[in-house]
């Protein structure tokens, strides 16, 4: 497929603990298009960021390292870039933008100079002028009111909503291929929420930057993407278009998610369902599907080997035994 | 943030008053008093003169008229804050009064130390900040390095023992058993006969013993700070922020952590200006160097008070404006605060 911007595949990533190196990331594999948006869903601690970090070659070292896998970005395994080619690797190719916008941003220095950094690491040739120029309309881009006076003000100045907005503005300063929003609105009132995910939408429209979108919440995946991986556990348990996977999701996992959504068209006040019992911890991954201490359909083989991911309909990819 | 300058510079009227007004009532209530002093003197000249033994050495030397007229110039005779007043009228005026021991103008004996202690003092501070920053932000990125281990090792004994014995160990090793620097003083003999450059290299081969006992104090407590908060500024998330924008990552610590650092080592700085006024009068003691520090201790030992005062009046005058340049700092490095 020519129109893969990035291919990630197999990816498994460990950390150091106390309890020795434990497995946060197994097998991890999905693919991003040019110009789409691929939401990436799941419970807190499920290995998310973790992945997203993975693709910035962002982890926390010495404690978390690759242990299998490779990061295509189009002919490049960001995986064995040399650690000099990263600084032109990030920022212009593969942008990110962090779930804190209280603590994402220098506290010491002015939102401008912030902005104004990105510009001129990735666009050496302009000068101070154009520079200038280029942080406030990057600033207005993401509809930053008053944004020539708002240059000089300081990160605890402005409201959260208004960080997360110089966020986009600094990933976007380069024109990256690729922006990762690791929970960019999780930390938001709902309105500024809804505010936050309408301008990425535009964003994506006028830029044509391809997004992977983390989020712990189905609803936004609805809102804002084109196709969605579900994670569970640090696997990935089913992919697919936003309309397959709502309409007929396949994975026990997902079902039981969909079902624990509010909905309209149902009784009201019903309770809503739930899915019993905890996620495994690190330490404790059952050898065969994780999900299985979980599971309403359980069978036998499910503790033995954890189940592939294979290909149940056009672009719909389930890991469960239910279906190989 | 000008108004709140002008309130703490305003404020230092009664916290000078107040500081004053203690040492004052003390000066009062301490028994051995300069004329205590004058009589005990008087008794031993008495003695030596070979007067009778005895009855008389039991005896009053001075008799009452002498003593109260040495009560009246001494200013004893009054209410304990009138005559606090009328030093405090004096102070004003610029005058400091006369040391009672060697009946010299007491401005003029802390004038003649002053410059000794600044010199020592401002020497510190320069060796302190300019050395400790460098060494904790080295420290910092080579975390649990040989490097990181050895010099942590080095600072801390540096810590524990205080600097006068520093001082001393230096001054038997490589003054007395070595001989590579002097003794002690802050000049040579034959100082006045030497051209220029060579009086100025001779201050310096003085300096250098009893400056690095100053700087080993307050070395381990700068440095550790320095390389604490940097490591913890190392993994804020705004670092990551800027590693992610494409900055390669020696360039986020100097250009993003290392100003967010400097915080905490401002907010310290005012307790460091303390050390640059008083000096160490152990330090000085050891070193045989004339400071305030020296004059200090020997003035309240021989209750020279309008020394005492004196020295009081300028260490918490500049002890004061010291803490109001410290809250500068921070105002200046640190955009969050503003001062109201
Ligand atoms: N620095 C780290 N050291 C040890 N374990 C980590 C570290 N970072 C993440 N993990 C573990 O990796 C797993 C996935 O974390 P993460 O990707 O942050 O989850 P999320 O999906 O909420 O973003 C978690 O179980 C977490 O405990
Ligand atoms: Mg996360």
């Amino acid at each position: 497929m020519n129109n893969t911007i990035l291919r990630v595949e197999r990816l498994s990533v460990s950390f150091a603990t106390e309890k020795g190196r434990l497995t946060a990331v197994e097998d991890v594999s999905f693919s991003l298009r040019r110009g789409e948006t691929l939401g990436l869903v799941g419970e807190s601690g499920c290995g998310k960021s973790v992945t997203a970090l993975s693709i910035m070659r962002l982890l926390p070292r010495p404690a978390g390292r690759i242990e299998a896998g490779r990061i295509m970005l189009e002919n490049t395994d960001l995986l064995r870039l040399p650690a000099a080619d990263l600084p032109g690797l990030r920022g212009r190719r593969i942008a990110m933008i962090f779930q804190e916008p209280m603590t994402a941003l220098n506290p010491v220095h002015r939102l401008g100079q912030q902005v104004a950094e990105a510009v001129h690491l990735h666009r050496p040739e302009l000068d101070d002028k154009a520079v200038g120029q280029e942080v406030v309309a990057m600033l207005k881009q993401v509809r930053i009111p008053e944004p020539t006076s708002r240059v000089k003000a300081y990160p605890h100045q402005i409201s959260g909503g208004m960080r997360q907005r110089v966020m986009i503005a600094m990933a976007l300063a380069a024109r990256p291929d690729i922006l990762i929003a690791d929970e960019p609105t999780t930390a938001l009132d709902v309105t500024i929420q809804a505010q936050i995910l309408s301008l990425m939408r535009d964003l994506q429209a006028e830029t044509g930057t391809a997004i992977i979108f983390i989020t712990h919440d189905l609803g936004v995946i609805a809102e804002l993407c084109h196709r969605v991986a579900v994670m569970y556990a640090g696997r990935i348990v089913e992919s697919a278009a936003v309309e397959t996977l709502f309409r007929s999701p396949r994975h026990p996992y997902t079902q039981g998610l969909l079902a624990a959504i509010p909905r309209l068209d149902r009784t009201p006040k019903a309770p809503l369902a739930t899915i019993e019992g905890t996620v495994p911890a690190l330490d404790t991954m059952p050898p065969g599907c994780r999900f299985a201490n979980r599971c309403p359909r359980v069978m036998e083989r499910c503790h033995l080997a954890p189940p592939p991911l294979v290909e149940v309909g056009e672009g719909h990819a389930v890991a469960c035994y239910l279906y190989s | 943030m000008t108004a709140y300058f002008i309130r703490r510079l305003l404020l230092i009227i009664p916290t000078f008053l107040g500081i004053t007004v203690m040492v004052f009532v003390i000066t009062r209530m301490v028994p051995g008093g300069p004329i205590e002093r004058i009589i005990v003197q008087a008794r031993q000249m008495q003695s030596s003169l070979g007067m009778a033994a005895g009855a008389a050495e039991q005896r009053q030397p001075l008799s009452d008229d002498q003593i109260a007229r040495l009560k009246a110039y001494y200013g004893f005779d009054k209410p304990v804050l009138v005559s606090y007043g009328q030093w405090l009228a004096k102070v004003l005026r610029g005058d400091l009064g006369t040391s009672t021991r060697y009946y010299d103008p007491v401005w003029r004996m802390i004038a003649e130390r002053v410059p000794i202690s600044l010199y020592f003092g401002i020497l510190t501070l320069l060796m302190v900040y300019g050395v400790c920053i460098p060494l904790g932000i080295a420290k910092a990125l080579r975390h649990k390095s040989g490097f990181d281990n050895t010099t942590s090792v080095v600072v801390f004994v540096g810590y524990a023992v205080p600097g006068w014995v520093i001082g001393v160990l230096l001054l038997t090793l490589l003054a007395s058993v070595w001989e590579v620097f002097p003794l002690g003083g802050l000049t040579s003999d034959n100082f006045p006969d030497m051209p220029l450059d060579e009086q100025i290299m001779d201050i310096l081969w003085h300096t250098v013993l009893p400056l690095t006992a100053y700087v080993a104090g307050s070395f381990a407590v700068m440095t550790m700070l320095m390389k604490n908060t940097l490591m913890d500024n190392l993994a804020a998330d705004y670092v990551r922020t800027a590693v992610a924008k494409g900055l390669p990552f020696r360039r986020a610590v100097f250009r993003h952590a290392l100003r967010n650092s400097l915080i905490p080592i401002a907010t310290s700085f005012g307790n460091n200006v303390s050390v640059v006024v008083s000096g160490s009068f152990l330090i000085e003691k050891v070193f045989n160097i004339n400071g305030m520090g020296l004059l200090g201790y020997e003035s309240v030992v021989e209750r020279d008070y309008p020394v005492v005062l004196g020295i009081l009046v300028v260490s918490s005058l500049l002890f004061l404006v010291g803490n109001i340049l410290s809250d500068l700092c921070v105002a200046v490095v640190d955009p969050r605060v503003r001062f109201e």
